[in-house]
């Protein structure tokens, strides 16, 4: 934290200084935009570079910002010193206001709605017969209105205002806000079920970006002197901030920055130089720099240098071996708790998609501290029971009961927080995130500070035996050691109840025994476990009770022993040729 | 007339096959059985070019598979009948069936394809016209099934037919496949976790855990191993 | 009153006329995505390409000496499609096959947005592209059909006149002629059986011997190629320049929305929808609006009824 404020301290002296050796006034312009695109960069960034909502009306903001300081000036005579704070007022609410019914979307369609709101404010705008406004000049109290005859003044301005916004994204990102959007951003199912409250952030994130393009908008008003509706709302404005966030790198403090610095210079210079035998040259370098982005370095140029570093130190700093082994040694012995109080209750609950019947009347009490295997055929219904106790989908009928509180109709992170944990069957880590990370994630669902979620994340990391891995990216990690990190994320939101979807899958033989030895640890730390598995092997040895389900019906319950030997059972599970054939 | 030696094959960094063998012969039916997880359709996707081998070889009819591109391999005669069925929904069943139908021998052949389909599986006559997306499970699974014989091709290979199907379903489905090896002769390779009918029909199987080729044999070998017992059913 | 009645009728023939041509740049759009899932955000710009190819044809090509100044830019205009095919199949082999399709899916979730980001730059690319090649002069297709209309009417007593322009109608007539072509060739032909059999589910594709990435790339050609034969009827119409497709980006996203996405048929009426709105709003709200209408009717749709209100939800096996 505190070598990046350094670093951004002596970028902006470096800026500061920069602008001491320049005076021809056109470089000294160019000198005060390349901060507000860096903060255009940066305010897109922290919305879509974060949590991954793909902003292209970003220009909305910008533009309502500028509009407001230019008219509350024509108007009130409202100074830019305090038009600029409302601007980022304006922007704040309009984000919020735009994010409330536009989050309601994903993926495409977020994209394209987000694209129709600074095209709809352009032509109102113009109707509004606002097709230029001149802000009036001030001549004998220029500083009072933000006029300065000396023209470095606005590159000063300019960068103190970018380094505004990447106090604000360091701030973010360093804390539960940008772990929360960064979890968002690749899984937003995973994070919701790992307990974080996903709406709430993302108009958060929303609010905070509106308001950092408004106040941009507010300031480029003041440096160009006039506003007109293409140049603050039109397609170029959305698209440049999201191609310098791009180009640099998104999801980075630095991306934004870099990829104005040079994105910028470069297409004003070629503008200035072929403006007049190339008309549009400006667009054709954003363009090209985009496409060839996305073709060589997806990822951005920061990301780009970052890897191709650590490669050349890597072959250095492999990893050494595998870590120690958990200790299985001492197998805390544990009595299979059959008269302890029930914790969690499913009543008659049913669920259909479509005409397939995926649930059927399954009813099911587990006790405190009991291993409940949930066993049965793919396909037979499993995971959408998951999706049901969880909260990720609602049953058509029946009732969910957590300690005796009836849940149906509580969201995937409102049952985290009641002590609902799970798994999934296909392994859900963020995988651009570290370990560590991963599992903070987790951990904040009861933290009260960023160091208390460190502190638990670490102690779940301890339990799961992944000390060793917590510095490395998820995405690097063993089918193993991503069973145990999902396991890890769980465990950190201090769960009473733990769902396990096909923890055991893909391991093999000796890794199986690992994480069964893991979750009777669980057990005995008074966990409640209910696990989904396809397969009977192994799953006698962990359970102490068994849920047979065959087309989304309750088809047999009963102890280990009991199930192996029912009829039915073995109909489902081998087919009746088998039992006819061994008979 | 397949051959798989030493394949090794994943997703990313996290490994699925290792070194896996096997071969089918001509006219054999073959069955892969393992518990989910194992990799079973992992490798059929790597047969099919959708997953790229890390390293390994895979040969057809003496042939170097992986030299040729994923959508030429079915018309060298692999029909895939993919897990999940995986029908066309928004085309009909005659037209699901044409796209079987999209190779150079499924074309010639057509004619007499679409009456050996519609005598196994009459269903589909009956529905030609429908949607295959509002067939239900086991005639979308009968569709798929049918749609990789209208290839005309020389290997069926068949992920779990029997998934999230009624215990009767798959039993009428197993029996069709039966049927059509032993009426035609088609060499077929198959993938189950429904170990008993796997076993009972083919002639070899082979027993897949966590990527590998943990046990193979003949049809009795198989059967009357303990460990195949104690895989599926914990005993 | 009855003078809202005239212009009431008036406006529904216009719309009628004017959301034929864009049912058909929709269909474009449409196909692009019900077989890529890609949001081809340069599609409004392809279109201004079929407009000034059309606009060249005419001119350069001597097709208006050829076929003379009537039947001359609907010629043009379906001159368009080929050449604009040619320029959306490089495009996509070039640029866009890098990001989508089996290698897409490789990149995981950065793959879903690189095709977006990508048509963004292509889409900046093209507009100002043109800028240099085409000028930033608007310029349209001079056709005497334009300016000429036949009248309905008069009709209660003489009271109220409606006007057909005769240039739009042939206009909107080819635009649906175009459309029922390619929908029937989507539905009976070998090629537009594979193409929805790639859409829906492009790895069974594979599976039966259909190469998805040659799919892709004819259904982008096809889909540009469209688009660009309804640009170019419109290019007798409105006047143009190299940043046109901005405008009508929007009015074809909300077409083909509202036909719900990746229904080709669906896609024809939303985009007759979307003319209808454009003009039935001149009733009620000034002019510079038009457009304003369009976009609070595309945010109505996507907020409220996002699997359109045409067709069904397409989904994924």
């Amino acid at each position: 934290m505190r070598r990046q404020l350094a670093m951004i301290a002596a970028f902006a002296a470096a800026y500061a200084l920069l602008t001491a050796f320049v005076d021809h006034s056109y470089y000294l312009l160019m000198l005060a935009v390349v901060p507000v695109w860096a903060t255009m960069g940066l305010s897109w960034n922290l919305l879509s570079g974060y949590s991954g909502f793909v902003s292209f009306g970003h220009a909305a903001f910008f533009g309502l910002g500028a509009y407001f300081v230019a008219l509350a000036q024509i108007r009130w005579g409202l100074s830019p010193w305090a038009g600029i704070p409302c601007a980022a007022a304006v922007g704040a609410i309009a984000g919020l206001i735009v994010g409330i019914p536009t989050f309601r979307l994903r993926g495409h369609y977020f994209a394209l709605a987000m694209l129709a709101y600074p095209l709809a404010l352009l032509y109102v705008f113009e109707w509004l017969g606002y097709q230029e406004l001149a802000l009036p000049m001030q001549r004998d109290n220029g500083f009072a209105y933000m006029q300065f005859e000396d023209h470095r003044i606005y590159a000063w301005l300019a960068a103190a205002l970018m380094v505004g916004a990447m106090l604000i994204t360091s701030l973010v990102e360093r804390s539960r806000f940008g772990l929360s959007l960064l979890a968002i951003r690749e899984d937003e199912a995973a994070a919701e079920a790992a307990g974080i409250r996903t709406l709430a952030w993302k108009l958060k994130a929303i609010t905070l970006s509106g308001a950092i393009a408004g106040a941009a908008g507010g300031f480029y008003a003041v440096v160009l002197l006039v506003v007109t509706p293409p140049a603050v709302f039109g397609m170029l404005v959305s698209a440049q901030a999201l191609i310098v966030a791009m180009f640099g790198g998104v999801a980075t403090l630095w991306g934004p920055v870099i990829g104005a610095v040079v994105l910028v210079p470069l297409s004003e210079i070629l503008n200035a130089r072929l403006g007049n035998v190339i008309p549009g040259i400006q667009g054709v370098v954003y363009g090209v720099a985009i496409i060839a982005v996305i073709l060589l370095a997806p990822e951005g140029v920061f990301w780009k240098l970052k890897d191709v570093m650590a490669r050349r130190r890597a072959p250095a700093a492999r990893d050494g071996g595998p870590a120690a082994a958990p200790a299985t040694a001492a197998e805390p012995a544990r009595e299979a708790a059959h008269d302890a109080a029930t914790v969690f209750e499913v009543l008659h609950a049913s669920k259909a998609f479509g005409g397939l019947q995926a649930v059927r009347d399954v009813s099911l009490a587990v006790r405190r501290g009991e291993i409940l295997g949930i066993i049965g055929p793919n396909g037979a219904g499993q995971t959408t029971l998951f999706n049901l106790l969880n909260g990720f989908i609602r049953p058509d009928a029946g009732r969910i009961l957590l300690e005796g509180r009836d849940v149906v109709g509580r969201r995937p992170h409102q049952l985290c927080m009641a002590g609902v944990g799970r798994t999934f069957q296909v392994v859900r880590p963020f995988r651009r995130m570290s370990v560590l990370d991963n599992v903070m994630v987790g951990a904040y669902v009861h933290a009260t500070s960023d160091d208390d979620a460190r502190a638990v994340a670490q102690e779940a990391l301890a339990l799961a035996g992944l000390t060793a891995q917590a510095g490395r990216l998820a995405g690097g990690l063993t089918n193993k050691q991503l069973r145990l990190l999902e396991l890890a994320r769980a465990l950190a939101g201090r769960p009473k109840l733990l769902l396990l979807d096909e923890t055991l899958a893909g391991l093999s033989a000796g890794e199986v025994e690992e994480v069964i030895a893991l979750v009777r640890r669980l057990a005995a730390r008074g966990i409640t476990i209910v696990i989904i598995e396809h397969t009977m092997q192994a799953m006698v040895r962990l359970v102490d009770r068994f849920v047979v389900l065959n087309e989304g019906a309750l088809l047999a319950e009963g102890l280990p022993g009991e199930i192996t030997r029912n009829a039915a059972v073995v109909d489902a599970y081998l087919g009746k040729r088998w039992r006819l054939a061994n008979a | 007339m397949l051959e798989i030696s030493a394949l090794n094959a994943g997703y990313g960094p996290v490994p699925v096959l290792n070194e896996v063998s096997l071969r089918v012969g001509q006219g054999e039916f073959a069955a892969i059985v393992g518990p989910n997880g194992a990799g079973k359709s992992t490798l059929f996707k790597t047969i099919s070019g959708i997953v790229q081998p890390a390293s390994g070889s895979i040969r057809f009819e003496g042939r170097d598979l992986l030299a040729v591109a994923p959508a030429a391999r079915a018309h060298l005669g692999i029909a895939h009948v993919p897990e999940g069925r995986q029908v066309f929904p928004s085309l009909t069943v005659r037209e699901n069936l044409e796209m079987g139908a999209y190779t150079g021998a499924g074309r010639r052949a057509w004619k007499q394809n679409l009456e050996k389909i519609h005598a196994w599986f009459p269903v589909l006559a009956e529905r030609a016209g429908a949607l295959a997306g509002a067939l239900s499970g086991g005639q979308q699974q009968m569709l798929a099934i049918a749609r990789g014989i209208a290839s005309s091709p020389r290997l069926l290979m068949l992920d779990e037919p029997s998934m999230g199907l009624a215990p009767a379903a798959a039993d009428e489905i197993f029996e069709r496949i039966v049927s059509i090896h032993e009426s035609s002769g088609l060499t077929i390779l198959l993938v189950e976790q429904r170990v008993a009918e796997a076993l009972h029909f083919a002639d070899r199987g082979y027993v897949l855990e966590a990527g590998r080729v943990v046990l193979e044999g003949s049809h009795d070998e198989l059967r009357r191993n303990d460990r195949v017992r104690q895989a599926y059913l914990g005993m | 009153m009855l003078q809202f009645l005239e212009n009431f009728l008036q406006a529904l023939v216009a719309g009628l006329l004017t959301g034929s041509i864009y049912g058909l740049m929709c269909v474009g759009l449409s196909l692009i995505f019900g077989v890529m899932r890609v949001i081809n955000f340069a599609h409004g710009d392809f279109m201004m390409l079929g407009m000034y190819a059309a606009y060249y044809a005419f001119g350069l090509l001597g097709i208006q000496a050829a076929f003379g100044a009537s039947a001359g830019p609907y010629i043009a205009a379906l001159l368009a499609g080929p050449v604009i095919f040619v320029a959306g199949v490089a495009a996509h082999r070039l640029l866009i096959s890098h990001v989508t399709g089996m290698r897409g899916t490789a990149l995981q979730s950065e793959g879903h947005y690189a095709q977006l980001i990508l048509t963004l730059g292509l889409a900046l690319v093209l507009q100002n592209g043109g800028l240099y090649l085409f000028g930033s002069t608007p310029v349209s297709i001079a056709t005497p059909l334009a300016s000429n209309a036949w009248s309905v009417g008069p009709l209660y007593g003489d009271r109220v006149e409606v006007f057909v322009n005769q240039g739009q109608t042939v206009a909107a007539v080819i635009a649906l002629a175009v459309v029922l072509v390619f929908v029937a060739l989507m539905a009976r032909s070998r090629l537009g059986k594979s193409l929805r059999a790639a859409a829906d589910n492009p790895e069974a594709a594979t599976y039966m011997g259909i190469d998805v990435a040659r799919a892709h790339r004819l259904a982008f050609g096809f889909g540009v190629a469209i688009t660009a034969i309804g640009g170019g009827l419109l290019a007798s119409g409105v006047s143009f320049q190299p940043y046109v497709g901005l405008e009508y980006v929007i009015v074809m996203y909300a077409g083909v929305v509202l036909g719900g996405l990746g229904s080709v048929s669906g896609a024809f009426f939303g985009g007759l929808a979307i003319g209808l709105v454009q003009q039935m709003s001149t009733l009620f709200l000034p002019n510079q609006l038009q457009n304003t209408a369009i976009f609070v009717v595309f945010l109505f749709i996507v907020l409220l009824r996002p699997q359109g209100l045409f067709g069904r939800a397409m989904r994924r096996t």
